[in-house]
C-alpha cells in the first residue's frame, strides 16, 4: 500500500518538477556568508599567512598581497553593488536594511533579495579561466624557484598560495570547509619553524579566531565575541583529553624522512670579522638557557659558554680549521672528550636548552663532558660541542663541567703550528710591537699581561659602533681608532701573541646570561636553594682568546676585561645599553625594559613561564615519557603501557562527558517547589489513592468540578483548598498576606484530610457489612 | 556488464537493510503527536566535512611525527579531542527539545498544504532543521538559526497535483550546530497525512442558484423541475450577505420593515444531493473537480446539500446526508479526495 502510495507520489512530484527542480537547484547554491563573516574569513586568512610570513619569499608574499587585496576589493564591492540596487528599489531597501542591522544576509527571502544576491555573488566571483591561469603561473614559478628555496619552502608556498587563492571560489559550502582546513594547516605548519611560548599562544589564538568564524558559520545570530567564547569553552574542555593524550600517547618515530626546515641561521658564524659580533649584540633574542638545578650557578666572569674555536686566520678573518685538517687531528686524538676520572674538582652538571639556531654548535662551559643521553652529540678537540644535525628545534643535554681544569696539557705539533701562523707582513706594525714584547717578557703569561696593560692603560674604548676599518687591518685598530668590541680586541690579542711565538687562538661563544629566578639562602640545611635557570641571549655573544701554557694547556685570557671590566663581570654597562637601544631604535628595546621595573618583572615571568614551556612542552621526548610512567606506576612493560593509555584515554574521556552532562543539566534545573505547591501535591497524592487522578492538563479549577461530582463529600474543603492553592498561585499578595493564606490552607488540607479519613471509614464499614 | 549485475545484487541488500532499518526505527521513534529529543531518539553522526576534519587531524599528527614536534602534535591532539566535545556538544544542543504537530492536514490539490511543527525548548538552541523524510516529496529544508526558550513554529510545505490521502512518512529533524563537524538527526514520526481534495473546477455561475431563468442547459440535468413559481414559501429569514438578491422578499423592504429573504421549501428539497453521476463530463476526476466547487460554492451560501457519490442511495460510506456548514464541506470533501 505504501509503496503504491510513494510510486503516486514520485508521478506527482514529476508533474509539478519544473518548479521543484527549480527549488531544488536554488537550494544547492544557497551558499552564502554574511558580511561580517565574510570580512571576518578574509581577516583570518591574512593572520593565518602572517605567521608564516617569515618562511616566505618576497614574491610569493607579494602575491598572497595581491590576491587578498583583490578579494578585500570584491567584498567592498558586493556591498556598494547591494546599495546601489537596494536604492533603485525601495522596498528591497527596506529589507537591505534590516539586513545590515541584523549584519548578515539570511533575511534576503524575497525574491528581490535573492536577486541582488546573485548579482552580488557574480561580483565576487572570478572567472575561474582567469583563477585557473593565475594559479598554474603560480605554480610554474613555485617549481622553478623549487631548487633554490628547498622542498620545504616551496610546499609551504604552494599550501600559502592556494589557501589565498581558494577565497575567490567560494561557491558552495564544502569550498569554506576546505578553506577552513586550509587555514588551519597553514597554522600547524608555521609551527614547524618557530615553537617558544608566545608564538604558541599566538598560534592559539588565531585556531580560536578561525574556528570563530566555522562557529559565526552556524550561529551568525550571536555576536562575534560570545562565539570566541563558545569556542574558548570548547577548546578548554577539549584541554583535558587534549593533555591526557599528549601526555599517554606514545611518541612515534618519524614515518618517513622529510625535508628539514631551511630557516636563516641565527646566532655566532663559522668565521668571524672585527665588527661581526657587534652587529648580533644587537638582537634581543634567546640563545639557549641552562638550569644548574640546585647547584650555585657560578659566578659571572666563569660563565663562558664556548661555542666554537677559531684557529685560522688569514688577516682578515678568523675561521675554525678547514674539515680536512681537522679529519686529520681527528685521527691523530681519537678521544676527545675530557677524562673526567683523572680531576679532583668538584663537577658542576646543568642542562642545556637550545633554541633553534639552524646551525650545528652546541654550547659547554669547558670542559665538560655530556651526561645522560649523548645522542647526536659529538663532543670535539678543542672542547666544543656539535650536534650531529642542524638544529631546528630546541634541544636539551646535559654536561658536567670542571670549570678550572686544565684544557689539553700537550699540543701536538700540528695544532702548534697551526696556532703559531699568521700570515706575515699582514700587520707589520702589531708584528714589531710583538717581537719588542717577546724580547721584554721572557715569561709567556707576563707576556700577555704586558698586551692587557697596554689596552687597559692607554686610551682604548669599547663600543658597539667600531670605526670601520680598512681591509680588517688590526694595525689601524690598534694604533689608530682605538675603539672597538670583542673581537678587536681578542683578535689583536691573539695575533700579538701568536706574532711573539706563543699558540693562541680565538674563540667565540656567549659570556654571562640573566640569571632567571629566585635564590634562597639559609635555610635549615643552609644549602643554597636554586630555583630559576639562566637565560643566554644573542646580545650575550662574545669572543676570548686562549694561550697555551706550557704545563697548563690553554690559558683562557680574555682581553675584553682589559678595556671593560663590567661586561666581563657582571654583564652589559648601562652604557652599551643606551647605545644598543639608540642602534636598535624600537620601542620595547632591553635598556627602556630593564629601567621599568615592572615590564622588566613581568618579561622574567615570561621568560621564566617560557623556559618551562620549552622544558616541559617542547622538550618532551620519548624518553621523557617513559621515565614519568615510571615514576608513577613502576616498571614498564608493553601490555601495561596500552593498558595506561587506554584506561586514561576513557577516563578522560568520561570525565569530559560528565562534565559537559551536568554543565547542561545545571541550566534545565527544575525549580523547588514553593510551600503551597508540596501541600497541594500531598493533596493530590491523597485523592489519587482515592481514584480519582488529575491529568496534567487540567486546571485547578476544572479538577475541583470533577472532585465535586465524583465525591461530594470532599466538595466544600476541596473547592476552598484549590482556590487558596489558585490565589497563592497566581494572584500578586504581599509577603503578610501570603503567610496567612499559606496558614489557612494548611487548615483547610488538614480538613480535607479529616474529611477524607471519615469517607475512608464509612467506605470500610460498607466493606465490612457487606 | 559486471557493473550492472553488482548494482543488481546491491538492490535487495539495499532493500534488505532499508526494511529492517525501518523495522528499527519503529520501535525506537514510534508514531507519537509529540517528541521529545533525547538520547533514545537523537542519530549522531560526523558529516563528510568532519570526516575531512577527522583526516586532517592525521595529517597534522604525521606532520608533527615527522618532524618530531611537539606543539605540533600538541596541536593535533587539541584538534582531535575538539572533535569529541563538539560532539557532545552537538548532541546537548539538539537534545530536550520537544516537537509537536498535528497528524492531519487537508487541503485543494495544487495548493500548498502547511503542516506545522511546534518546537518547545527550555534553553536556547541553534540551528534547527526539518524536512520530510521521504525524498520524493522534494521538501525543502526549513530552518531555524537561533531557537531561544519558548515555543518556535516550523512549517513544512506539502503541495501536490493529486487528490487522495497521502502518507507523508516521517520528518527528518537535524542540526550541525557548533561546528557542522556532526550532524545530530532524528527521524519523528508524527504520522502525518494529507487528504487532498480535487481542485475545484468551477461550473458557470449561476448553474446552481434559485435563478429562476434557468438559461444554461446544464443546469437542466439536475434542475429540471426548479420554477420559483412552484415553490412552497416557508419562511421569512434575516438576509445573509451574499444570498441571492433573488430571493430578498421586496414586500417586506419596501415597507422598511428590513432586509429579509424568502426561503422555499422546495428549493432545499429539490437540490439537496449533488450527484458524481449527474456532473457535466467523462472524466471521473473531472466531475469530482466540480463537485468540489459546487460544494465549496454552497458552503459559502450557507445552504444544505448531501452529495451522492454511488448510484445506489443505501450505500451509506458513498453518500452523505444532506446537512450544512463547515464540517459537513469537509466530510464532503475527505469523500470526494477518497473517492475510487
Amino acid at each position: 500500500m505504501i509503496f503504491f502510495k510513494n510510486k503516486s507520489k514520485k508521478v506527482s512530484a514529476d508533474t509539478v518538477g519544473g518548479v521543484k527542480r527549480q527549488t531544488k537547484s536554488k537550494a544547492k547554491s544557497n551558499f552564502y556568508l554574511s558580511r561580517k563573516n565574510a570580512w571576518l574569513l578574509w581577516l583570518c586568512q591574512c593572520l593565518n599567512i602572517s605567521v608564516i610570513a617569515l618562511e616566505l619569499s618576497t614574491w610569493m608574499l607579494a602575491i598572497i598581497a595581491l590576491s587578498l587585496a583583490w578579494q578585500a576589493l570584491l567584498l567592498h564591492q558586493g556591498r556598494e553593488k547591494g546599495n546601489s540596487l537596494s536604492k533603485n528599489n525601495p522596498a528591497t531597501g527596506q529589507t537591505h536594511r534590516k539586513n545590515s542591522r541584523q549584519d548578515h544576509q539570511h533575511i534576503f527571502r524575497q525574491s528581490i533579495g535573492q536577486n541582488t544576491r546573485q548579482k552580488k555573488q557574480q561580483a565576487t566571483n572570478v572567472s575561474p579561466i582567469v583563477l585557473g591561469i593565475f594559479a598554474l603561473l603560480g605554480c610554474v614559478a613555485i617549481v622553478i624557484t623549487a631548487k633554490q628555496v628547498g622542498i620545504l619552502a616551496s610546499m609551504l608556498h604552494l599550501l600559502c598560495f592556494s589557501y589565498a587563492l581558494k577565497g575567490f571560489e567560494l561557491r558552495s559550502r564544502s569550498d569554506f570547509y576546505q578553506l577552513q582546513l586550509l587555514g588551519l594547516f597553514v597554522l600547524a605548519a608555521s609551527l614547524i619553524f618557530r615553537q617558544d611560548l608566545a608564538f604558541s599562544l599566538i598560534t592559539f589564538a588565531l585556531l580560536v579566531l578561525n574556528l570563530a568564524v566555522l562557529l559565526q558559520f552556524f550561529s551568525f545570530e550571536k555576536a562575534f565575541v560570545t562565539n570566541i567564547k563558545v569556542v574558548i569553552v570548547l577548546l578548554g574542555q577539549s584541554a583535558i583529553l587534549a593533555i591526557v593524550l599528549f601526555l599517554v600517547f606514545p611518541r612515534l618515530s618519524p614515518f618517513w624522512q622529510v625535508p628539514l626546515a631551511k630557516s636563516a641561521e641565527t646566532g655566532l658564524s663559522d668565521t668571524v670579522k672585527p665588527g661581526d659580533i657587534a652587529n648580533l649584540t644587537r638582537s634581543t633574542k634567546l640563545a639557549f638557557r641552562a638550569d644548574f638545578g640546585q647547584q650555585k650557578v657560578p659566578n659571572y666572569s666563569l660563565l663562558y659558554w664556548r661555542a666554537m674555536v677559531l684557529e685560522e686566520y688569514d688577516g682578515r678573518q678568523w675561521s675554525r680549521q678547514h674539515k680536512s685538517t681537522r679529519n686529520k687531528t681527528a685521527v691523530a686524538a681519537k678521544n676527545f672528550s675530557f677524562d673526567n676520572s683523572a680531576t679532583e674538582i668538584s663537577p658542576l652538571s646543568y642542562q642545556v636548552i637550545v633554541e633553534p639556531s639552524f646551525q650545528k654548535y652546541l654550547f659547554a662551559l669547558a670542559p665538560a663532558v655530556v651526561t645522560g643521553d649523548a645522542k647526536g652529540i659529538q663532543a670535539q678537540a678543542d672542547h666544543t660541542f656539535n650536534n650531529s644535525k642542524i638544529i631546528s628545534q630546541a634541544k636539551s643535554y646535559r654536561l658536567t663541567s670542571y670549570l678550572t681544569a686544565p684544557l689539553t696539557l700537550e699540543l701536538t705539533k700540528q695544532s702548534r703550528q697551526l696556532n703559531l701562523s699568521y700570515p706575515q707582513g699582514s700587520n707589520p706594525r702589531l708584528e714589531q710591537l710583538a717581537l719588542q714584547l717577546q724580547h721584554n717578557y721572557v715569561d709567556v703569561q707576563a707576556r700577555a699581561q704586558a698586551v692587557l696593560n697596554i689596552i687597559n692603560k692607554e686610551n682604548y674604548s669599547y663600543t658597539l659602533q667600531p670605526p670601520l676599518l680598512d681591509n680588517n687591518s688590526l694595525d689601524q685598530f690598534f694604533f689608530d681608532t682605538q675603539a672597538g668590541f670583542c673581537v678587536h680586541y681578542a683578535s689583536v690579542f691573539t695575533f700579538v701573541m701568536r706574532a711573539s711565538g706563543i699558540p693562541a687562538r680565538m674563540v667565540t661563544g656567549y659570556l654571562g646570561g640573566e640569571y632567571n629566578g629566585v635564590t634562597n639562602t639559609g635555610d635549615n640545611t643552609g644549602q643554597l636553594a636554586n630555583k630559576g635557570h639562566l637565560s643566554i641571549y644573542q646580545y650575550d655573544a662574545h669572543a676570548w682568546s686562549e694561550i697555551w701554557v706550557e704545563g697548563k694547556g690553554w690559558l683562557r685570557v680574555d682581553p675584553t676585561s682589559a678595556v671593560d671590566p663590567e661586561r666581563v663581570n657582571s654583564g652589559w654597562s648601562t652604557q652599551l645599553l643606551q647605545q644598543q637601544s639608540e642602534l636598535n631604535n624600537d620601542l620595547f628595546s632591553l635598556y627602556r625594559m630593564k629601567n621599568i621595573a615592572w615590564l622588566n618583572a613581568l618579561r622574567l615571568q615570561f621568560d621564566a613561564l617560557d623556559y618551562q614551556w620549552t622544558r616541559w612542552v617542547i622538550g618532551f621526548t620519548s624518553k621523557q615519557q617513559y621515565d614519568l610512567f615510571k615514576n608513577w606506576f613502576g616498571k614498564m612493560v608493553s601490555w601495561k603501557l596500552a593498558l595506561i593509555i587506554a584506561v586514561s584515554l576513557v577516563i578522560s574521556m568520561s570525565m569530559l562527558m560528565l562534565f559537559l552532562h551536568l554543565l547542561n543539566r545545571s541550566k534545565t534545573k527544575p525549580q523547588s517547589l514553593t510551600k503551597w505547591q508540596v501541600i497541594y501535591q500531598k493533596a493530590m497524592g491523597k485523592l489519587a489513592k482515592q481514584g480519582m487522578e488529575k491529568p496534567l492538563s487540567m486546571t485547578v479549577n476544572d479538577f475541583a468540578k470533577q472532585v465535586r461530582q465524583q465525591c461530594p463529600e470532599l466538595a466544600i474543603v476541596f473547592t476552598r483548598l484549590s482556590a487558596s492553592y489558585n490565589r497563592l498561585c497566581y494572584q500578586m499578595l504581599s509577603t503578610n498576606e501570603q503567610e496567612k493564606l499559606m496558614l489557612t490552607m494548611q487548615q483547610q488540607y488538614q480538613q480535607f484530610v479529616q474529611v477524607l479519613k471519615i469517607i475512608d471509614k464509612k467506605s470500610s464499614r460498607l466493606y465490612s457489612y457487606i | 556488464m559486471a557493473a550492472t549485475a553488482k548494482f543488481s545484487l546491491a538492490r535487495p541488500v539495499r532493500h534488505f537493510f532499508q526494511k529492517h532499518f525501518e523495522r528499527w526505527l519503529a520501535r525506537r521513534i514510534p508514531n507519537q503527536p509529540e517528541h521529545q529529543l533525547n538520547s533514545r531518539n537523537i542519530m549522531i553522526y560526523p558529516t563528510r566535512f568532519g570526516l575531512a576534519y577527522l583526516g586532517f587531524v592525521v595529517l597534522v599528527f604525521l606532520l608533527g611525527t615527522n618532524y618530531q614536534n611537539n606543539i605540533i602534535l600538541l596541536f593535533s591532539y587539541l584538534l582531535a579531542s575538539l572533535f569529541i566535545s563538539v560532539m557532545l556538544h552537538s548532541f546537548y544542543n539538539f537534545s530536550q527539545l520537544r516537537f509537536y504537530s498535528v497528524a492531519k492536514q487537508q487541503g485543494y490539490a495544487e495548493q500548498p498544504l502547511y503542516f506545522v511543527i511546534k518546537i518547545t525548548t527550555e534553553k536556547t538552541h541553534y540551528d534547527i532543521n526539518a524536512h520530510f523524510t521521504d525524498k520524493a516529496l522534494n521538501s525543502q529544508v526549513e530552518k531555524i538559526e537561533l531557537c531561544q526558550q519558548g515555543s518556535h513554529e516550523l512549517r513544512l510545505v506539502y503541495r501536490t497535483l493529486q487528490r487522495g490521502k497521502h502518507w507523508l512518512g516521517r520528518v527528518t529533524v537535524f542540526s550541525e550546530y557548533s561546528l557542522g563537524l556532526f550532524k545530530s538527526k532524528s527521524i519523528l514520526d508524527f504520522g502525518h497525512f494529507a487528504i487532498i481534495y480535487p481542485k475545484a473546477k468551477s461550473l458557470i455561475a449561476g448553474q446552481y442558484q434559485l435563478s429562476g431563468q434557468a438559461d444554461e442547459p446544464s443546469i437542466d440535468s439536475y434542475q429540471s423541475t426548479n420554477s420559483v413559481g412552484t415553490d412552497d414559501f416557508s419562511e421569512l429569514k434575516s438576509f445573509v450577505r451574499g444570498e441571492s438578491k433573488a430571493r430578498t422578499a421586496w414586500k417586506q423592504l419596501a415597507k422598511g420593515q428590513g432586509h429579509y429573504s424568502k426561503h422555499y421549501q422546495a428549493e432545499q428539497s429539490q437540490l439537496q444531493w449533488l450527484k458524481l453521476s449527474e456532473m457535466p463530463s467523462n472524466d471521473v476526476e473531472i466531475q469530482l473537480a466540480y463537485l468540489s466547487f459546487l460544494i465549496g460554492e454552497l458552503t459559502a451560501s450557507n445552504q444544505s446539500f448531501g452529495l451522492q457519490l454511488s448510484a445506489e442511495l443505501s450505500n451509506q460510506s458513498m453518500n452523505i446526508s444532506p446537512n450544512s456548514g463547515f464540517h459537513h464541506q469537509q466530510a464532503c470533501l475527505t469523500a470526494l479526495a477518497l473517492y475510487s
